[in-house]
């Protein structure tokens, strides 16, 4: 999550929330879960000083042992660092690149319907830009598009993810409007890396690689209705996936 | 502009002038990219990338700033070090700008940071860009798009190419972006000028700008399309460009 593509303003209520009284068992893996998800989201952002422990213990409601034992699982997240002197206090780090632990605490923190609707709202963008981009393509660009394809590699889980993301971003650029081009940035690196996260599976994987080489058939050959068709499928089984991961490790 | 199309002559007539006025107003700035290769090729080879940075920026930090500027973006992108490498080096700078959707607004010109554009790290060669590939092979100016450029301006623009290299080798290009919406004006009154002027399209015909709603921006009429209809199709002299001239169906 790059702060420059996302920009997201840190409203005191965002922040206010973020430190807002916890309940119920695993305290500490809630408190860093909270503050977890603010640095995901931008709420927090890099160079933050996060209240001392005596403060977070006392505005999350938990002993301050707990508040230690969020703080330091931060830390060894490489989330946080801490330190000593008048100056001192935890600091928030840069996020570059999100490791996979943490989107799957992502995961664990967001409703399902905000999964689902982002999803849905990602497939009803994406398709409308294949539906454009299967209208307009001229032919040079439909095999630019699936010369890329051929190239791309989908075996690797991280290269799967950037090359899925990359796929509906050159489709977006074909459809000639700077404006879907712009939501996809937005969206992918709002949301992308959450939802490729189904890539990890192999049998995911080859599937995506799949509805991507029939996407670019159906650009190719002017076909709209077969490529928005493919768009959804495919989005459609992402979200499916996400969906019955969050529900193993919430199990 | 300093071309005139005169009213008192036959519409062909004025229709050449027209397409002449665009041909001028598009060889302008390749005069001007012109100037910028011999200035990187006198620079020589073996420079600094410091010093070939700092250059670039003197060249194009004038073309970028002055009052109501032609081109949003302009630079030199260096060709790779070594045979082993793809890496592009670019010395490539926006000029001020108005609610960048990556940028926001800026009142200097700022330069072009691919490391922060994370989403274009699926792009695994950028020698495979027209604006590169096309220079590279024709050794000569090019103008690629219309097009979305995701990587830059995040915008629709025209991208004006010229290769760097004496005697053959390819140094690189230095290239000018310019934006379709600021052409509008500059073109549009061009076009009105005329009786029959239809639409400015690119090489592979794909529309810049036109007088007729039904010639959509980005969609492209084809030569057998254009025929079809009677329409003719004038070069812009200097340029892969054409007018497109005939009854406005």
């Amino acid at each position: 999550m790059s702060s420059e593509l996302a920009p997201q303003p840190s409203s005191r209520g965002a922040r206010a929330a973020v430190f807002a009284q916890l309940s119920g068992a695993g305290r500490s893996e809630q408190v860093a879960q909270r503050l977890i998800d603010a640095i995901l989201l931008g709420v927090l952002t890099p160079g933050d000083r996060l209240p001392s422990e005596a403060e977070l213990a006392q505005r999350f409601g938990v002993a301050l042992v707990t508040a230690r034992e969020a703080l330091s699982a931060m830390r060894d997240a490489g989330l946080v660092e801490t330190r000593r002197g008048r100056e001192g206090g935890s600091f928030v780090l840069p996020v570059s690149r999100a490791p996979e632990a943490l989107l799957w605490a992502r995961l664990r923190g967001l409703a399902r319907v905000d999964i689902e609707d982002s999803a849905v709202y990602f497939g009803v963008l994406s398709a409308g830009c294949t539906e454009r981009a299967a209208e307009m393509a001229p032919d040079e660009e439909a095999a630019r598009l699936r010369l890329w394809l051929d190239n791309a590699d989908f075996a690797q889980v991280s290269d799967a993810a950037r090359n899925a993301g990359g796929f509906y971003l050159e489709i977006a650029v074909i459809s000639q409007s700077p404006r879907l081009v712009r939501e996809q940035i937005r969206l992918q690196a709002e949301f992308g890396s959450l939802l490729w996260l189904g890539v990890a599976d192999e049998n995911l994987r080859r599937n995506i690689y799949g509805q991507n080489v029939k996407i670019a058939e159906a650009i190719s050959a002017h076909d709209p209705e077969q490529a928005r068709a493919l768009v959804r499928g495919q989005l459609s089984e992402l979200s499916s996936w996400l969906l019955a991961a969050k529900e193993r490790i919430e199990q | 502009m300093a071309m005139r199309i005169r009213d008192n002559v036959p519409d062909a007539e004025r229709g050449r002038e027209c397409s002449a006025a665009i041909g001028a107003l598009f060889t302008g700035v390749f005069t001007m990219l012109d100037s910028w290769r011999t200035a990187v090729e006198k620079a020589g080879a073996d420079n600094a990338t410091t010093r070939i940075d700092s250059l670039v920026y003197s060249l194009v930090e004038p073309e970028l700033t002055v009052a109501d500027p032609l081109v949003i973006g302009a630079g030199f992108i260096a060709a790779p070090e070594t045979a082993l490498s793809q890496a592009l080096h670019f010395a490539w700078w926006l000029g001020p700008l108005s609610d960048n959707p990556l940028l926001g607004t800026t009142t200097k010109p700022s330069r072009l940071d691919l490391a922060s554009r994370e989403y274009a790290e699926y792009l695994r060669d950028f020698r495979a860009f027209e604006w590169y590939q096309v220079p590279e092979t024709t050794r000569a100016g090019h103008i690629t798009g219309p097009y979305v450029d995701h990587l830059c301006t995040c915008d629709y623009i025209l991208t004006l190419t010229v290769p760097v290299g004496v005697g053959g080798s390819m140094r690189g290009v230095v290239g000018a972006d310019i934006l379709v919406r600021r052409l509008e004006p500059e073109v549009l009154p061009l076009l009105r000028a005329t009786e029959s002027a239809i639409a400015l399209v690119s090489s592979s015909g794909r529309v810049i700008l036109s007088v007729s709603p039904t010639l959509r921006v980005g969609s492209i009429v084809s030569e057998a399309s254009a025929a079809s209809r009677g329409w003719d199709a004038v070069p812009c002299p200097g340029t892969q460009l054409k007018l497109l001239m005939g009854e406005n169906i």
